[in-house]
């Protein structure tokens, strides 16, 4: 069978490629341009270049054990020193060169404790012009150790979200202390004593159950309504409208 | 980076980060992939949508989209040209891109790119039109002197055979490539979308529906590209438009747009259903970020508008010169909205934060590499191409010659 005249001349071409193609491979161009090595080697010279900037917190910790002691058993120790004070490299090869900033702002601090609503709950976290406006933090607060001087007087300086949903709901004027129980240690070491939390439908019973003495909270019977549902499963209890 | 490039960097960041809302993690304000990233899409679309448009005729025998076989076949090579010049500025080396054949990296996508790219060009598009254009080619050696009969002499490989076998081989060449060459723009599209599905991390992203959304829409974009190349060629040669095929066209236009349209939309549904935990930041992002780009300039201009004029155009018995207008504002609309749908998908996926809790902003630069001048320029480059290649390569068979379909 006669082979079609494209196929010939498409055949050529493609040869013609190939063999292009196959001599700048393995004739013409080094062997090290097929690698990735030499680029990751290029690379690594390359960052290896660069100045370093930070000493790292081992560093500081040679000269200032006391400090790096007292910010390690605190509510800070998973911060790096360089965080607040700078890059400190040249520092910690030559103390002689100057001392890092020490930021005293207090714009400084809300980079991480202005109010926020997307922050974690139990962040700790202040209204900027509420909380002793115009002061220094570090008047009060040791940023090494940032144990507030007293304990909070109310939940809301940790829980500002809740706090500030609860404020704008029909639950405005419940104590937080109605439904949860706050071991007296949670308020300086919040993570070891935890409030308790409402277990069963009981607990709102009280005032929305059908033999409940509040006058104004809306009533229910508690044995027929929702099934075996918690209430809260049903009714956000820092903003009872928000039901979903 | 000399020092105004780093106040310039800076001075951007720090408008960005005056425009987040919420929390967001420190390395998420700088948007990485911008307009460029978008352009791409966009691109790589009409090429894969103006292919298949072509294959209607080669492999399903649709006759009467015959007129606009070779300007589909050609507005696909001339943006397949362009397709990964976004990219290789984007990254900003494009003296390197040649290394991605020399060091290929078959776990990643992204590196594998050059050769899907390199496949669909020259294995599908190129041997295509050389098939198609073959005979031309030839005829137009031997009708031409000086430089473009040479010109014409080389792009024919210095073939000479007309034969009634020679042009049947060129025939059941041309379908064979064609038969190869649609699983070929499935994947060259479909490896966009799958680019986007694959990312985990990111849930406006991840989805498994991505490479078929982008599909279709790039099926809806190439032949609403074809429509207005189309429309704009005949009226420049001042040559009648074949209504008969403009209508199937427009029929097919509006099939991929239902079934593109019913796409997304059951991509939105299954994420409401599931309402996973990022569905609450992705309905912000949706109403605040990207109302306009999403559901004015997407949805509704960009599909339910030209939906219902392609509608109405077959419902109601019309003129020819209402239709093909209707046919060329759809057509337009639909360039908005399929550009509007690869812009949410790009940038939106970089507008939220990982974090759930928080959204950024991208402020598109003027001029620059990655600005909307370059942007503009990308887009307009296919345009230039196409210009020189329907000039060089006649859209319509000639006289003497036999129409190449059937």
């Amino acid at each position: 069978m006669k082979i079609p005249e494209q196929i010939t001349r498409l055949g050529m071409l493609l040869a013609g490629v190939l063999a292009a193609v196959l001599l700048l491979r393995f004739v013409i161009l080094p062997a090290d341009m097929f690698s990735a090595a030499p680029h990751q080697a290029a690379k690594a010279v390359r960052e290896m270049a660069k100045p370093v900037h930070y000493a790292g917190m081992p560093a500081c910790r040679e000269c200032h054990a006391d400090i790096y002691d007292t910010k390690s058993a605190g509510g800070h120790r998973y911060m790096g020193c360089e965080n607040c004070h700078g890059a400190a490299a040249a520092h910690a090869s030559d103390p002689a060169t100057g001392n890092p900033p020490l930021p005293s702002e207090r714009e400084f601090c809300y980079a991480c404790h202005a109010f926020d609503p997307s922050r974690p709950n139990g962040f700790p976290q202040i209204e900027p012009t509420e909380h002793r406006a115009g002061k220094k933090c570090i008047r009060c607060h040791d940023p090494h150790d940032p144990v507030p001087p007293s304990a909070p007087s109310d939940c809301s300086g940790c829980h500002g979200v809740i706090a500030k949903t609860k404020a704008t709901s029909s639950h405005a004027t419940v104590e937080c202390a109605a439904c949860h129980e706050v071991p007296e240690q949670h308020f300086t070491s919040p993570r070891a004593a935890l409030p308790t939390k409402p277990a069963g439908r009981e607990s709102c019973g009280q005032c929305h159950g059908s033999d409940a003495t509040d006058s104004g909270a809306p009533r229910v019977d508690l044995a027929s309504h929702g099934d075996s549902y918690q209430c809260w499963q049903c009714h956000y209890p820092h903003a009872p409208e928000m039901t979903r | 980076m000399n020092i105004d490039t780093n106040q310039a960097l800076f001075e951007q960041l720090a408008h960005q980060l005056g425009q987040v809302a919420g929390f967001i993690y420190p390395n998420e304000v700088e948007i990485q992939w911008a307009i460029l990233i978008v352009v791409y899409p966009y691109i790589t679309g009409i090429v894969a949508g103006a292919f298949i448009l072509a294959s209607l005729v080669k492999v399903f025998n649709v006759v009467e989209v015959q007129p606009i076989y070779r300007l589909a076949l050609l507005t696909a090579l001339a943006f397949m040209l362009i397709a990964g010049m976004p990219l290789n500025l984007h990254l900003g080396h494009p003296e390197r891109s040649y290394e991605i054949f020399l060091t290929p990296q078959p776990t990643s996508a992204m590196a594998m790119f050059g050769f899907v790219y390199l496949w669909y060009l020259m294995a599908v598009l190129l041997l295509e039109v050389w098939f198609e254009y073959r005979a031309q080619f030839i005829l137009m050696a031997q009708q031409t002197r000086g430089f473009m009969g040479k010109l014409y002499r080389v792009l024919s490989l210095f073939s000479n055979d007309v034969s009634p076998q020679a042009l049947a081989f060129d025939k059941k060449a041309s379908k064979l490539i064609t038969i190869i060459g649609i699983p070929s723009a499935f994947l060259l599209h479909g490896y966009v979308g799958f680019i986007f599905g694959s990312i985990k991390a990111n849930p406006w992203w991840s989805s498994v529906l991505m490479p078929i959304v982008f599909l279709m829409s790039a099926i809806v974009s190439g032949i609403a590209m074809v429509i207005i190349v189309y429309t704009i060629i005949s009226l420049v040669r001042n040559e009648k438009v074949d209504m008969r095929c403009l209508d199937k066209v427009g029929l097919f236009l509006l099939v991929a747009i239902i079934v593109d349209f019913a796409l997304e939309a059951l991509d939105y549904i299954h994420r409401m259903y599931q309402a996973e935990e990022s569905i609450e930041i992705l309905g912000e992002l949706i109403s605040n970020k990207l109302f306009t780009s999403l559901v004015i300039l997407q949805v509704l201009v960009g599909m339910f508008v030209p939906l219902a004029i392609l509608a109405f155009a077959r419902i109601r018995h019309l003129n020819d010169d209402l239709r093909k207008l209707m046919y060329f504002v759809s057509a337009l609309l639909l360039q908005v909205g399929i550009f509007g749908m690869r812009w949410n998908v790009v940038i939106g996926g970089q507008l939220y934060s990982k974090s759930y809790r928080g959204l950024m902003a991208y402020k598109m630069e003027l001029t620059g590499i990655e600005s909307l001048g370059m942007a503009l320029v990308l887009l307009a480059l296919p345009f230039i191409i196409l210009a020189v290649l329907v000039r060089l390569l006649p859209t319509q068979p000639m006289a003497g010659q036999p129409p190449a379909a059937h």
